[in-house]
């Protein structure tokens, strides 16, 4: 993804072809119980995910070749637009707020400072804990008689049916998934920004720039590698998340938490319509890729990082 | 200086509260986990006695500590093969040329960024083919090696003092003692990391399990967790305990290992 591509040359020979027979055997050993797992695991499965999404294929029978059949039903089936249009939200309404709460943390959670390295060890707590134990807590939060509605109370106001509410459950959900991966994020810009070189900043600072300056002019651009590193596993994060709807709200109200992933699991091992779900598989995975290219695109631009 | 000493105390101050309030969901984790029933969700009061009750009927009766034993074997055995396969076959690929070198490279690099959702139905139905529906191998062969893992420990691997591999081969070492005498001493931090992460993955893995698992007496804590909710005899409160015991080993390894969990999650993030 954002890792440098590159084989190392070969390794060094010691004494020609007896060295260079050693090494291929000794190779081939240590990594062919890999290269069958990955074949069996990945290469099958992704071939296999291609091909069924072209069939009809129900658990009980055999696939039939039913070409371009599949995604044409795709594009008229309301249930994967709401799934496409909730997903879509749910990213983009848990990427944006995190990343930006997340830069402004780090920024001074970065200086050096015992404070600041036990609270860096804290702001881990969340994105430490298990999702799934995460999720129970925060269903119980976001219930009737819960935190969540205590504490409105507390400013003044009515309770919420959070997740009972087709307007509110995503955003329930938004809430938790954000509050989960900020510390995450904030360990990772963090670490990036602590890797700048600190000369430019005290040059800066010489300069008579003041903080916000600093931030937009130099900090900003220096951090590009390690912010799209962010939004890049932010992104696909929010794209293939299914524990939160499937343990807060069962993708109800009414469809209205219904993530793609959601419907794509509930047509494969609810309906047991495997070549249907390997289409929409398949959509997930594209717009996967899609939004990382162009991800790539507009933050690399012209600069290599 | 006195006003830059303020600006420090009152970000000092600012910071504080900030992680004050990314930790009060976990506060009320403890809280929860002391409810009577329903409606005594939203205190933040913690009644030990209530807890220690609710702890003596999770471990006494009902299938929690199965699932707790499920979710250690499930854990461990993920953790142990990525540690020896995805290490081997990352020091593989980054100091021994052998036939297919650039092919199974390839195959890491384009795996990298497929998630298991997307592979999820042929995924399962290799595992049926093999005969592995409702069992430990269904669950754990699956994940036994990872992109990231090779990726990982190859990354690692590449830096390795060359002198000291070479050195080794003058002295006569076949490959397979170097790997295991030199290189597995020096790959200590990425074996750890790969590891702990795996560890923590299976830890809290629903999707696959819920799959794979019928027989409850296979359920890892997740998915067993996912079915306490809904039991009917199962109060509010026992369903807060079994989730705060369930994070409490992923919590103290973050603690103990906290360099290797940073390690992890930051590779590739930051510019070496």
């Amino acid at each position: 993804m954002t890792l440098t591509v590159r084989l190392a040359g070969p390794a060094t020979t010691v004494s020609g072809r007896g060295q260079r027979w050693a090494e291929a055997r000794a190779g081939s050993l240590l990594a062919l119980p890999a290269a069958v797992y990955f074949l069996l695991f990945w290469v099958v499965p992704f071939a296999g995910a291609v091909w069924l999404s072209f069939t009809d294929y129900e658990l009980a029978g055999v696939p039939a070749w039913t070409g371009l059949d599949n995604y044409r039903r795709l594009l008229g089936d309301p249930g994967f637009w709401n799934s496409a249009q909730v997903t879509a939200l749910y990213t983009l309404a848990s990427v944006v707020p995190s990343i930006v709460l997340a830069l402004a943390i780090a920024v001074p959670l970065s200086r050096p400072g015992r404070l600041n390295g036990v609270l860096r060890a804290l702001v881990m707590v969340p994105a430490a804990m298990p999702l799934v134990a995460t999720s129970m807590v925060w269903s119980a939060i976001f219930a009737d008689e819960g935190l969540a509605n205590t504490l409105i109370g507390l400013v003044g106001g009515g309770p919420l049916p959070w997740l009972t509410d087709e307007r509110l459950a995503l955003w329930a959900l938004v809430i938790m998934t954000t509050w989960k991966h900020l510390g995450l994020f904030v360990i990772i810009l963090t670490a990036g920004l602590q890797g700048l070189p600190s000369g430019v900043f005290e040059a800066a600072a010489i300069d008579g720039a003041g903080p916000l300056r600093i931030f937009a002019r130099i900090t900003l651009p220096l951090l590009r590698r390690t912010l799209l590193f962010v939004l890049v596993i932010a992104v696909i994060g929010a794209m293939q998340s299914f524990v939160p709807a499937f343990l807060l709200t069962k993708g109800g109200p009414a469809g209205a938490t219904e993530v793609l992933p959601l419907y794509l699991w509930a047509t494969g091992f609810g309906f047991e319509r495997m070549g249907y779900a390997s289409a929409i598989a398949m959509v997930l995975l594209l717009a996967m890729l899609a939004l990382s290219l162009v991800q790539f695109g507009v933050l690399r631009g012209g600069e290599d990082g | 200086m006195r006003p830059s000493r303020v600006g420090g105390v009152l970000r000092g101050t600012l910071l504080s509260l900030v992680v004050a309030v990314m930790l009060l969901p976990v506060y009320a984790m403890v809280a929860v986990a002391s409810a009577s029933d329903a409606t005594d969700l939203g205190g933040l009061g913690f009644d030990a006695a209530r807890f220690g009750e609710h702890l003596t009927r999770l471990f006494g009766q009902g299938d929690f500590p199965l699932y707790l034993r499920n979710s250690v074997i499930l854990s461990l055995g993920v953790a142990v093969l990525e540690v020896v396969l995805s290490g081997a076959a990352g020091y593989a690929l980054a100091q021994l040329a052998f036939p297919g070198r650039r092919v199974l490279f390839a195959v890491v690099v384009g795996t990298l960024s497929l998630s298991p959702i997307v592979v999820l139905v042929p995924m399962y139905l290799v595992v049926r083919q093999l005969g592995w529906i409702d069992t430990f191998q269904g669950m754990i062969v699956p994940f036994a090696v990872s992109a990231f893992g090779v990726f990982l420990v190859r990354q690692f691997a590449l830096s390795l003092p060359r002198e000291l591999l070479l050195s080794a081969r003058v002295d006569g070492a076949g490959e397979l003692r170097i790997f295991l005498r030199v290189a597995v001493p020096l790959l200590r931090p990425a074996l750890l990391t790969l590891f702990l992460l795996q560890f923590l993955a299976q830890w809290d893995n629903l999707l696959w399990p819920l799959v794979v698992a019928n027989k409850p007496g296979l359920w890892p804590l997740p998915v067993g967790l996912s079915q306490l909710q809904t039991e009917y005899d199962f109060s509010a409160g026992l369903v807060g305990t079994a989730a705060l015991v369930t994070a409490v080993p992923p919590l103290a390894l973050m603690f103990v290992l906290q360099r290797y969990y940073v390690a992890g999650l930051t590779l590739g993030g930051v510019k070496k």
